[in-house]
């Protein structure tokens, strides 16, 4: 488990001192695909950095498995980070060397023997699908390609945590699909916990389990996915999550109901349920709907004709289980 | 014909004294160049690593081997050379000769070799150092398996462009010294002005400066894992 209790990082400088992060704290439990979203300069990079103290802390602790990090000597610090791998925006792969060796890297710190260390690199090759690219140079790679080497790096010491840093944000869109799809695979097939970093809504949605929005060096609003998902709290998540819902919401006049779809009632037509039980003509303003792990998550405001056929319309959604609230 | 010509131009000295003159030079130079990066190269990266942002920062101490090889750095050669007489005396029991003058392009190279490692050293990607660190690699194993191997076809560069330096300085290190090409032909133009000799000399030396330049670029082309074979893909695809 990694736990970060009130968190504080000051930069030094002329003009003053810089703030990059303030009292955060954040837990993530073991197994967990925790995502730590914000804006650029929120403060994201720096936070996961004091994870494994390649920034250290200006206060506040760092507990892994209950150790804490700011507290250890420097020899114990190298050997817990070799049980935390990391990956990265731009790929950090050793230029100079072959993908193998890149892979057997880690190895070499930590002293494997050689043997064991060939079997693993075969293995993990196998694992991000680039085994016959064992002998190429990371500059005959793709985008992609190159983040699955850093992937097969990071995972090669067998890790209890991976920590990406914006991962694919380098990528596009088909790439970062099948990388998060192997992060997946990685986190369910082997038990890693990983740790996202990114700017990108579609990465919490698809892999993440937990999630903590950052805004302006501190947390905004956490929890669970899916509810930060159904009811972003703070101005910046309903930001993140739903950019478009309040423009479309200023438009409209009437009664409007925003129907939060948390993965319940995946197969049911509802709009069309609703017309037809209350026989009343609902008007869709917005809809903004994701199919995740088959089940539906999403937001979509409906206006109203003004009426008693509110009430029936609200009794008819209670009954069906789906959430909804009133927007103003 | 030809050998007439040879006859002529060698002269005074003979084809023997000019290859020798060349030998001596090439000799000064590459265990001048060698003893150079000896030192020069664990300082340079010192003077990385321990710079305020290296992987190492410890100001005070990259601030005064910065000052001292900025001094180095700083006295012209010719003058250096004279004010090293009582060091070299102290250190190699003689002012004068090969190992007098060895000591003296040493002294001289080691400081400039220190700023080529360091500038070449910087170049390395700030982010693949960080992942090396996130791997818990410690700064030994940073220096080893990260600056230097990364570094490495910058170093060649830097490598060449310091031996032909050297090259310059041995030239004139061997007018108070001792021989090579330089102390010939110095001599020769003060003592019987033999334009032709003079001459000679130049051109061998510019076509020793060219060798270590070809060689050192083309090893530098070749080992250069994100050049070469970015070169070789473009032929393959051209051929397709």
């Amino acid at each position: 488990m990694i736990e970060l209790r009130h968190i504080g990082k000051i930069y030094p400088s002329s003009g003053g001192d810089v703030v990059a992060l303030e009292d955060i704290s954040l837990t993530i439990p073991d197994g967990a695909v925790f995502g730590i979203i914000g804006l650029s300069g929120a403060g994201k990079s720096t936070l996961v950095r004091c994870i494994n103290l390649l920034e250290r802390p200006t206060s506040g602790q760092v507990l892994i498995d209950g150790e804490d990090l700011t507290k250890v000597k420097k020899k114990r610090l190298l050997e817990i980070r070799r049980g935390i791998g990391m990956i990265f925006q731009n790929f950090n792969l050793l230029e100079q060397r072959t993908v193998e060796a890149n892979v057997r890297f880690p190895l070499e710190i930590a002293h494997v023997p050689r043997a064991e260390a060939k079997e693993r690199i075969a293995n993990l090759l196998d694992l991000v699908g680039l085994s016959e690219k064992a002998k190429a140079y990371p500059s005959e790679l793709s985008g992609g390609q190159k983040q699955r080497v850093a992937i097969a790096r990071a995972l090669a010491l067998n890790p209890k945590y991976l920590l990406c840093d914006e991962a694919t944000s380098a990528l596009d869109p088909n790439t970062t699909t099948s990388i998060l799809q192997l992060l997946k695979e990685i986190n369910q097939t082997l038990g890693v916990t990983i740790v996202v970093i990114t700017h990108e809504m579609r990465v919490v949605e698809s892999i993440c389990t937990d999630v903590a929005v950052i805004d302006r060096s501190r947390i905004a609003e956490q929890g669970k996915v899916a509810d930060v998902f159904s009811f972003p709290r703070s101005e910046i998540a309903k930001e993140l999550i739903i950019p478009n819902l309040i423009r479309s919401l200023q438009n409209a006049g009437g009664k409007k109901l925003r129907l939060v779809f948390n993965g319940e009632e995946a197969d049911m037509p509802i709009i069309s349920a609703l017309a037809m039980a209350c026989g009343v003509a609902v008007n869709i303003l917005y809809a903004d709907t994701k199919n995740i792990d088959n089940k539906t998550y999403g937001h979509m405001v409906i206006s109203l004709p003004e009426g008693e056929t509110e009430e029936t319309v609200k009794r008819f959604l209670t009954q069906k289980n789906v959430v909804f609230k009133e927007e103003i | 014909m030809q050998s007439l010509l040879l006859s002529k131009l060698f002269g005074q000295l003979g084809a023997t004294g000019f290859l020798e003159g060349l030998g001596i030079t090439l000799y000064h130079t590459v265990i001048s160049a060698a003893f150079a990066y000896l030192l020069g190269l664990p300082l340079g990266i010192l003077l990385c690593v321990t710079d305020r942002g290296g992987i190492r920062p410890i100001v005070w101490l990259n601030k005064i081997v910065g000052f001292l090889v900025n001094i180095l750095r700083s006295i012209p050669f010719i003058i250096l050379m004279v004010a090293l007489i009582p060091a070299a005396r102290a250190i190699v029991g003689t002012s004068i000769g090969d190992e007098a003058m060895i000591f003296m392009l040493v002294v001289a190279a080691t400081p400039y070799v220190a700023r080529m490692v360091e500038s070449s050293v910087k170049e390395v990607d700030k982010g693949v150092i960080e992942a090396a660190r996130a791997m818990g690699t410690g700064t030994f194993g940073i220096i080893c398996k990260v600056l230097i191997p990364e570094a490495k076809p910058s170093l060649i560069v830097g490598a060449v462009i310091s031996t032909v330096t050297i090259v310059g300085y041995s030239a004139m290190a061997g007018t108070i010294a001792g021989g090579g090409l330089g102390a010939i032909a110095v001599t020769k133009a003060r003592t019987s002005n033999a334009q032709d000799v003079i001459w000679l000399c130049v051109a061998l030396i510019v076509i020793l400066v060219q060798v270590i330049q070809e060689v050192g670029m083309y090893l530098a082309k070749r080992l250069d894992k994100r050049i070469a074979r970015n070169h070789k893909n473009k032929k393959i695809k051209e051929k397709e």
